[in-house]
C-alpha cells in the first residue's frame, strides 16, 4: 500500500500553483508605458553613443580631435532628441521681435527685438525649452 | 455591428496591429486608439513590432524574433529565415508563387511550399494578435472585434480582386491556429513532425477568414484627416520605401473614400538607391581607401550605419561617422551634387507631377479647392520629399497643402509625448483601424458591399 502523501503546507501549494501558471503577460502594462518604452528604445542607443562621445571630447588631445568629437556628440544628442520626438525651435542668430512667451531673454531689460543665442526645444505643440535670446545689437563701446 | 475594429499591417520587416472603437471616426478621441503590444512579452524590443520571420530549423520551425535569433545562431550561415511574405503576397500570379517550393536556403528539408510557410507565419501572427488583444484592458472586455488588413493599393494585379485569395490563406492560417493554440507562441517553435501532421488537416477545415481590406493610402488618409474640420477631399500619398517609391491618391465624397487609379505611379527607385548614392559619395571622398579591401570594409561599415546616416543627414543637412579611427563627413550638398542623385530626383519629380496632375484634375472637376499631400514610409523625412510635397504647383487650379507625417492628434497629452516618436511605425495599422467602413477597398465575404 502506498503511504498517504504527507499534506504539504498550503503556502507551498499555492506557490506551486503560481509557478504552473504562465507569467502574466508583460503586455498588461499601461499603453502609455509601453509607448514610452518603444520610443526610448532607440533614443537610449543614441544617448549611450552621446555619453561615449562625451568621454572622447574630454580626452581629445588637440583642436582637430576636439572638433571631431564635438560634431559626433552633437549628432548623437540630436538623434536622441529626434527619437523622442523633440524638435528644435528657432534659428541660431536670427533676429526676432521679443515675445516673453516664446523667448528666454538672457540679458537684463526688455528689448523690442532679440537675437537667438540657443535654439529651444519643443515636442508637438509644447515648448519644453524656450529659445534663449540676447540683445539684437551689441552696445556701442563707450 | 462590431464594438471595435482591429487592423493588421502585415509589413515587410515587421507586422503591427491597432484597434479603435467602431465609429471612432465621428467624435474622434485620440485616447481610444489602442496599438497592440504584439511583442509585449519580449525583453529589450519594441513591444508593438512583431518580426515578420519564419526559420526552418533542423527539427522545428520558429517564428518572429525567435526565428531571427535562431537563424543568427545557426552554424550554417547559408540557411536563411523567410521574411518577404508581403512581397510574395503582392505578386500578380499569386497561386503560382505560393505553389513554389521554398528555396533550400530556407527549407533544407525540402518539405514546405511557400504557401505552407506563409500559412504558418499568419497562424503565428493571428495567435499573437489574439494574445495581445486579450492582454489589452480596453479590448479584453470587447465582445466583437471586426478585423481588417492593410495592403498597398498599387500592388501588381487587382488588389481588391486578390482579397479573396488572401482571405483563403488567412482562413487556412486560422484553422491551423485553432488547432495549435498557444503552442504557436512557444519560443522554441513548433516541431516539424507536428506541423506536417496538422497542416494538411487545416486546409480542408478552413473557411474564408472574415476580414476587410483597406488600402495603405486610405489608411494614411484616415489618420491624416480624422478629427479635422478642414480635411481635404483629395489626398496624394508618397510612400518611399526601400525598393520603390509608390504614389497613390484617394478622393473623398462625404465619408466615402475611393482611390484614383490613374494617379497610381510606381517609381522604381527609392531608399536602397539613395543608400548606394550615399555610399558612393563617401567612397569617392575617402581618398585614403585605395585597396579593394579598404573600399569593401568602408562600404560594409556605411551600409551597417546607413539608417542613422540618412536620418542625420536628412534632418541636419550633414552627418559625421567614424571608420577605422577616421572621422568622415557627408553633407546633403555632397549628395545633391551627385549625378545619379540628380537623375533620381528628376525621375521622382516626374512621377509625382504625373500623379499630382491626375489628382488636381479630379479635384478641379469636383469643384474642390485643395489637394492634401502626405509622405509616408522611410523616405518621409527626406528633405527632397518634403520639399516636393510642399511645392506650389504651377498654373491655376486646386492648391496643394502638405500635411505632417505625424498628425497633431498623436501629440495628445494623454500619450505623454510617447506616441508621436513611434507613430510612423504604427501609422498604417492605426489609420486602418480608424477608417470608417465607407473607406474600405473590399469587405469580408459575409458583409455586403
Amino acid at each position: 500500500m502506498v503511504a498517504a502523501a504527507k499534506p504539504k503546507p498550503a503556502r507551498s501549494k499555492a506557490k506551486k500553483e503560481r509557478a504552473k501558471k504562465p507569467a502574466a503577460p508583460k503586455a498588461a502594462r499601461p499603453l502609455v508605458d509601453a509607448l514610452a518604452e518603444a520610443a526610448w528604445l532607440e533614443a537610449d542607443l543614441a544617448l549611450a553613443e552621446a555619453l561615449a562621445d562625451f568621454d572622447e571630447l574630454e580626452g581629445a588631445r588637440d583642436d582637430a580631435d576636439k572638433a571631431h568629437a564635438m560634431v559626433l556628440l552633437a549628432q548623437s544628442l540630436a538623434r536622441a532628441g529626434r527619437k523622442r520626438g523633440l524638435a528644435r525651435l528657432g534659428i541660431l542668430g536670427a533676429t526676432e521681435p521679443y515675445d516673453p512667451s516664446r523667448h528666454e531673454y538672457i540679458a537684463p531689460g526688455k528689448p523690442k527685438t532679440v537675437r537667438i543665442k540657443a535654439r529651444g526645444v519643443a515636442r508637438g505643440g509644447e515648448i519644453l525649452v524656450k529659445p534663449r535670446a540676447g540683445p539684437s545689437r551689441r552696445k556701442k563701446a563707450l | 455591428m462590431s464594438d471595435w475594429t482591429l487592423c493588421i499591417d502585415f509589413g515587410t520587416a515587421f507586422s503591427k496591429a491597432a484597434a479603435a472603437p467602431t465609429g471612432a471616426w465621428s467624435g474622434f478621441d485620440p485616447q481610444t486608439v489602442r496599438p497592440l503590444m504584439l511583442s509585449g512579452h519580449e525583453q529589450q524590443t519594441n513591444p508593438f513590432l512583431l518580426d515578420s520571420a519564419v526559420f526552418v530549423d533542423d527539427a522545428r520551425i520558429l517564428f518572429g524574433r525567435a526565428a531571427l535569433g535562431q537563424a543568427a545562431a545557426s552554424s550554417d550561415k547559408r540557411r536563411l529565415p523567410l521574411r518577404s511574405f508581403k512581397t510574395l503576397l503582392s505578386v500578380s500570379d499569386l497561386d503560382r508563387a505560393l505553389a513554389t517550393n521554398a528555396p533550400t536556403s530556407v527549407d533544407p528539408h525540402r518539405i514546405f511550399q511557400m504557401r505552407d510557410l506563409i500559412v504558418l507565419y499568419l497562424a503565428f501572427l493571428l495567435q499573437t494578435v489574439e494574445r495581445a488583444a486579450k492582454a489589452d484592458p480596453a479590448l479584453a472586455r470587447v465582445k466583437e472585434i471586426r478585423r481588417r488588413y492593410a495592403a498597398p493599393a498599387w500592388r501588381s494585379g487587382d488588389s481588391a480582386g486578390m482579397h479573396t485569395a488572401v482571405l483563403g490563406i488567412f482562413g487556412e492560417a486560422e484553422a491551423f491556429r485553432a488547432a495549435m493554440g498557444d503552442r504557436l507562441l512557444a519560443p522554441e517553435g513548433l516541431p516539424i513532425d507536428v506541423i506536417t501532421s496538422a497542416l494538411p488537416k487545416a486546409a480542408p477545415a478552413a473557411k474564408p477568414y472574415e476580414m476587410d481590406l483597406i488600402f495603405e493610402a486610405t489608411a494614411a488618409a484616415s489618420y491624416t484627416s480624422i478629427g479635422l474640420e478642414d480635411a481635404g477631399s483629395h489626398l496624394i500619398v508618397v510612400d518611399m520605401g526601400a525598393g520603390t517609391t509608390d504614389i497613390a491618391a484617394i478622393a473623398r465624397a462625404g465619408q466615402t473614400a475611393f482611390e484614383l487609379p490613374e494617379a497610381r505611379v510606381t517609381f522604381k527607385q527609392a531608399g536602397d538607391f539613395i543608400d548606394g548614392v550615399i555610399a558612393n559619395v563617401v567612397l569617392d571622398s575617402a581618398k585614403w581607401a585605395r585597396s579593394p579591401e579598404q573600399k569593401t570594409a568602408l562600404w560594409t561599415a556605411l551600409m551597417r550605419q546607413m539608417r542613422d546616416i540618412k536620418e542625420t543627414v536628412f534632418a541636419d543637412g550633414r552627418a559625421a561617422l567614424r571608420h577605422e579611427g577616421r572621422t568622415l563627413s557627408l553633407s546633403m550638398r555632397d549628395i545633391e551634387r551627385d549625378n545619379d542623385f540628380k537623375e533620381f530626383i528628376k525621375g521622382f519629380e516626374r512621377a509625382y507631377a504625373q500623379s499630382l496632375a491626375v489628382v488636381r484634375d479630379d479635384a478641379k472637376a469636383r469643384g474642390r479647392p485643395e489637394v492634401h499631400a502626405i509622405a509616408v514610409g522611410g523616405g518621409a523625412a527626406a528633405p527632397f520629399v518634403r520639399a516636393l510635397i510642399a511645392a506650389k504647383p504651377k498654373g491655376g487650379g486646386p492648391r496643394v497643402a502638405a500635411r505632417p507625417a505625424t498628425p497633431d492628434w498623436a501629440h495628445a497629452p494623454s500619450f505623454q509625448g510617447n506616441l508621436a516618436p513611434v507613430f510612423p511605425q504604427l501609422a498604417i495599422a492605426i489609420g486602418g483601424a480608424l477608417a470608417p467602413d465607407d473607406m474600405l477597398a473590399a469587405r469580408a465575404p459575409s458583409i455586403p458591399a
